[in-house]
């Protein structure tokens, strides 16, 4: 009946073991369960390993938690504040996700690390249906990937249409002129018409909103500009800092669009230590349960045990009187 | 007050705008005086590694970075 119960536990270990938790323990619990009846049932001292590697994981993952909490204080407030970089130039140019140009240049920023929960997955989404999007006869859409993540997961499929990769990003603290260098890196490497940037905007703690950022090349704003609306009031500015409107556009369009991407990065890096601070949460508690769970079979093993003992010794003793 | 060129020297020069303000932004950090200084100049701190792809194949990655492999 002891037995029973415990092979009924075993089982139910199994889906504990789903892929959020990262234990990588083989249930050896459940191998063992499959004894013939009256032999002993699992012995203890294996139900306390696993006891024990599961509350060292308990405390990693908890310890996890907390850097990435501290990291995303600090990085926070400089994603906040660098929001106010590019709004003056949604304000000026306005932000025109719906262009219909030639070439297209999708930059996908993703982590260099993992563990981080599914931001990396949703960035790779979206680039993958903007590529679709934005497909057609004669147009062509390249990407331009940070990160490892991404990297790995586009290669699968989308392996002719990297043009760049950039990894090793955040090795030292994320600053404007490393941004600005990679930008210029990527406008001098790569031929596009419309640059459209995929990240995951950081609304709070526990809400990651994929966007996507339009930038311009100076041609495709001159071509917008005639059909009028925001870029068509540009002509009524007075522009200092350059002789012609040509010039202006493209000094613009450059400092956009290595505002944009500055802001991209950091704010996908607060995105990626919210979604780690969460993911390491999630685990700690499902390694709370299973431990639980391990704690409850351990004493039941360790009882139904003694009480065959004792069973033994009695029956033993009631047979020499008897 | 800027010359009547066509191009400004820089943009003849080969250097994007991003270029020119990244440098225009030393010459401004560099004014500051100790200790700020130093605090400044951490900021200004490039690492990262890009490699191009041809036909579906990376080539091999140049690093450009501040500070010297080891």
């Amino acid at each position: 009946m002891a037995m029973a119960a415990v092979r009924r536990e075993g089982r139910r270990l199994a889906p504990l073991i789903s892929p959020q938790s990262i234990t990588a323990v083989r249930p050896s619990v459940i191998s063992q369960e499959q004894a013939p009846l009256g032999l002993r049932s699992i012995s203890t001292q294996i139900v306390r390993n696993r006891m024990k590697s599961v509350k060292n994981i308990q405390k990693i993952t908890k310890a996890m938690k907390m850097v990435a909490a501290s990291k995303l204080r600090a990085i926070q407030v400089r994603a906040e504040n660098s929001r106010g970089l590019w709004q003056p130039f949604t304000a000026l140019l306005g932000d025109t996700p719906s262009v219909d140009v030639k070439k297209n240049v999708i930059v996908t920023i993703s982590s260099d690390k993992g563990l981080c929960g599914g931001i990396n997955s949703t960035s790779v989404k979206i680039s993958k249906a903007l590529k679709k999007l934005t497909a057609g006869p004669d147009k062509e859409t390249k990407y331009v990937v940070l990160g490892e993540k991404a990297k790995a997961q586009l290669i699968r499929d989308s392996k002719k249409d990297i043009e760049l990769s950039i990894t090793e990003l955040q090795k030292n603290p994320l600053n404007y002129t490393q941004v600005s260098v990679l930008a210029d890196d990527i406008l001098k490497n790569v031929e596009y018409d419309a640059l459209r940037i995929v990240f995951n905007k950081f609304q709070s703690v526990v809400s990651f909103l994929p966007t996507v950022a339009t930038v311009l090349s100076p041609e495709a704003v001159e071509k917008e500009a005639e059909s009028g609306g925001k870029l068509g009031e540009l002509d009524s500015y007075e522009i200092e800092g350059g002789e012609t409107k040509s010039e202006v556009l493209q000094n613009l369009g450059e400092f956009q669009f290595s505002c944009v991407l500055f802001n991209a990065v950091l704010e996908n890096a607060c995105s990626e230590q919210g979604a780690r601070m969460s993911a390491m949460d999630s685990s700690s508690r499902n390694a709370g349960d299973m431990l639980d769970r391990l704690t409850l079979t351990y004493n039941r093993t360790r009882q139904a045990s003694i009480t065959t003992e004792l069973i033994e010794i009695i029956s033993g003793a009631s047979a020499l009187e008897g | 007050m800027a010359s009547n060129a066509a191009a400004p020297f820089w943009r003849s020069a080969g250097m994007t705008y991003i270029t020119y303000s990244n440098i225009c932004a030393n010459l401004v950090r560099n004014c500051l005086k100790e200790p700020y200084k130093t605090e400044a100049l951490t900021r200004e701190k490039v690492h990262f590694s890009v490699s191009k792809w041809t036909e579906g194949k990376p080539e091999k990655p140049t690093i450009r970075s501040d500070t010297p492999e080891d």
